[in-house]
């Protein structure tokens, strides 16, 4: 019996071993087949040269799933010579496939990078992603929005172009702001003054879906920048020690103060962000600090808010360091092209054309702000947020986006649940601040 | 057919194809995890190896020894709070109430729902502004109770034991009802004859010789409290302030928001390990006594 165990286990285990070379094998020729070999290699014959671009725009409410394909059938037809072949992976699995494929050199030819982050960076950094300065013309440069080329680079060098962005501002319910009789913030003191109205007149000030944390992130990294300003942000963020200074303290001291007062709904600390949505769309608080991806659902018939809400720029601090035209937000999500294609050239007028034809029909589409020149482009079928929203990034002079992209993970996170200890009074402005201090530095190069 | 399964080339033949199966699917990840919790790894390239540090950083940091005492309380609830509810429930249907068909029937609903889905319900039930609870005791003049059962760190763990506790008890009373019922007429009659009260033979005659049965739900409560995952993530996802967080949420926090892919193994691998020796220690429990 003893014998007959042992073969057993001997068996198994070779049986495992095979499957699980077979298994790894099986993957990556797979991975080879779609990747520039399928693209670039097949590139000689008859003088056609065929490009491969992989993407996770897949999804069936996002708007780009519906314009992506558009705008590369139309590539096609227009180029008989350059064909692209488009894959299309959802989200996560994307962000897997991509870097698998990039740590592998199979990467395709053009590919999305979740931009304005720390994504990018490390390949950035190893060679693998193509400089496009020599691609670029001017008369390209010419055609994007103020602004827009800086964040599509990395030392001075371009990496990608600019689709389009978001930017997060103040949503006000003018409706509740009425009955209570209050005004539109400007300033921080109004801010409060208005939080004071709100309240006698029994409305919820403001809503936080505190369980999913990021939310309340937004309110304090715009308080830090109103207080410091950008560039204090910026320089800090290199160097965290400079949290555990003057200004940080302030802004986690004023945001302190508005938690005090009852800006923010009591049951922030177990609602979701989508809850967020609903509570405001629903009319149950007057504001709502968010980004842009939030106008369609104010927007829609199904809202009780729909034509009740604007947007404005959130209140400048008196005594603060921030400007009315620096915002939270503005990073761009953008297509890199492989260092090692084999087409350089036709693959850098591809993400050309790409990125200009994704960010003005994508605006239109609502699924974001754009980034090029939208003079020539019909917009009175946009709703009036959206509207304001592009005068807005009009407006602006400087942009820091989301925090939680430009901390490296783990101070991310330390960074979100220290403002959840913020508001709910865990924890002291001071404390908060020697607490930042202690994150790691950026990864980015601003 | 007889010979067949009593030759033992044959029996090795037939159990082959799930043995591997499980050796693939259960035994080797067990492995690379314990490899993976040695190493110092963002889950691209290569991780440095750490030694033990890892668990080290584990056994010393407040935040994972407050989500194993919620594990810990999580399992101590299930055992004596949800067992004996199944267990009271079992007999009572096992006795021949009328209806026993359509109350087994509906104790056994919530079983069959996703989890996710009883997550969502009670995350409404508790939901401040227009949960079901708080509405409930508004209405009976209860008022000064209501409060945000899931967002104040006072009433959120408790909270989150509820829900598991209410959809697992028809698990553990079908389990358990199978066990009485298997139990002999004859024993019962005798015990009838000798004069026994419902509560003397529920006590001395059916609950005995359920021991088998009760063995294997002590275990799997046990089990399945050590292990929640599902349930804590979407009800309240750890929060507020980690109150409610257990060890799988703060594995799944630590791989998926932090990328820090060796610390969280050491996390699956602490659950593996604590789940193998509390089914020792309850299998030893049963056999001394």
């Amino acid at each position: 019996m003893k014998g007959i165990i042992g073969k057993t286990a001997g068996v198994v285990l070779a049986l495992g071993i095979l499957c699980s070379t077979a298994a790894c094998s099986g993957g990556s020729s797979q991975t080879a087949a779609s990747g520039p070999a399928a693209g670039s290699a097949a590139a000689g014959g008859d003088g056609e040269i065929k490009l491969a671009l992989w993407d996770q725009s897949v999804g069936e409410t996002d708007p780009t799933a519906k314009i992506l394909p558009e705008v590369v059938s139309q590539w096609n037809k227009d180029h008989p010579n350059i064909q692209v072949e488009r894959t299309g992976t959802t989200g996560e699995q994307y962000k897997t496939k991509i870097k698998t494929a990039l740590a592998a050199n199979e990467a395709p030819d053009v590919f999305y990078g979740m931009g304005g982050g720390s994504f990018m960076q490390p390949y950035i950094q190893a060679g693998n992603v193509l400089v496009l300065d020599q691609y670029v013309s001017d008369e390209t440069k010419s055609k994007m929005r103020s602004g827009m080329l800086s964040g599509c680079q990395v030392n001075g060098k371009i990496y990608t172009l600019p689709c389009y962005t978001h930017l997060a501002n103040l949503y006000v319910n003018t409706a509740l702001f009425k009955k209570a009789g209050a005004k539109v913030p400007t300033t921080f003191d109004e801010l409060l003054e208005a939080v004071t109205k709100l309240k006698a007149a029994n409305i919820t000030p403001a809503v936080i879906g505190e369980k999913d944390r990021w939310p309340g992130m937004y309110w304090f990294d715009i308080m830090a920048m109103r207080q410091a300003g950008n560039d204090a942000c910026i320089a800090a963020f290199k160097d965290p020690a400079k949290f555990n200074s003057p200004d940080f303290i302030e802004a986690a001291n004023k945001m302190q103060k508005l938690a005090k007062a009852g800006m923010f709904n009591s049951s922030m600390f177990s609602m979701s962000y989508d809850e967020m949505l609903a509570a405001f769309n629903a009319g149950n608080a007057a504001m709502l600090f968010q980004a842009n991806w939030v106008n369609a659902g104010i927007e829609d018939d199904s809202s009780k808010t729909k034509g009740n809400v604007e947007v404005v720029i959130f209140p400048v601090f008196t005594d603060g360091k921030g400007k009315a035209s620096e915002f939270y937000g503005g990073g761009q999500d953008g297509f890199y092209i492989n260092s090692s294609t084999k087409n350089p050239k036709e693959a850098a007028e591809f993400l050309t054309y790409l990125s200009e034809e994704l960010g003005s029909k994508g605006y239109l589409a609502g699924a974001g702000l754009p980034c090029w020149n939208t003079d020539s482009l019909d917009t009175s079928k946009l709703s009036t947020l959206d509207k304001t929203d592009a005068k807005l990034l009009d407006t602006g002079t400087s942009f820091i986006t989301w925090w939680d992209n430009i901390l490296p993970a783990e101070s991310a996170e330390i960074h979100k649940n220290l403002i959840a200890e913020l508001l709910a009074s865990k924890i002291t402005p001071e404390d908060f601040c020697k607490q930042m201090a202690q994150l790691k530095a950026t990864e980015l190069t601003f | 057919m007889n010979s067949v399964l009593s030759n033992k080339k044959a029996i090795c033949i037939f159990v082959i194809p799930t043995l591997a199966l499980f050796f693939i699917i259960v035994f080797v990840p067990i492995v690379v995890s314990s490899y993976y919790s040695l190493l110092d790894w963002n889950g691209v390239g290569r991780g440095a190896f750490i030694g033990l540090k890892n668990y080290v950083e584990m056994f010393t940091s407040t935040r994972a020894l407050n989500a194993m005492k919620n594990s810990l309380l999580f399992a101590g609830a299930s055992i004596f709070i949800q067992l004996p509810i199944s267990l009271l429930l079992a007999l009572i249907l096992a006795s021949g109430v009328k209806g026993e068909g359509f109350y087994r029937t509906v104790y056994f609903i919530p079983v069959l729902i996703s989890t996710v889905v009883i997550a969502q319900l009670w995350s409404k039930i508790y939901n401040a502004d227009y949960g079901l609870l708080n509405t409930l005791l508004k209405s009976v003049g209860l008022g000064y109770l209501a409060q945000d059962w899931l967002g104040q760190t006072s009433t959120a763990l408790a909270a989150s034991f509820v829900p598991t506790l209410w959809q697992y008890v028809g698990y553990h009373m079908l389990l358990m009802y199978a066990g009485a019922k298997s139990i002999s007429k004859d024993i019962y009659e005798a015990a009838r004859i000798d004069g026994a009260s419902s509560a003397r033979i529920a006590f001395s005659v059916t609950i005995p010789l359920m021991k088998p049965i009760l063995k294997v739900c002590l275990v799997f409560s046990m089990i399945g409290a050590l292990k929640v995952f599902d349930l804590v993530y979407v009800l309240t996802n750890g929060g507020p302030f980690f109150t409610t967080e257990v060890p799988s949420t703060l594995m799944y926090t630590t791989i998926f928001d932090t990328y820090r892919y060796g610390y969280g193994s050491a996390f699956s691998v602490f659950i593996i390990v604590e789940c193998l020796a509390f089914t020792l220690l309850i299998n030893k429990f049963f056999k001394t006594e």
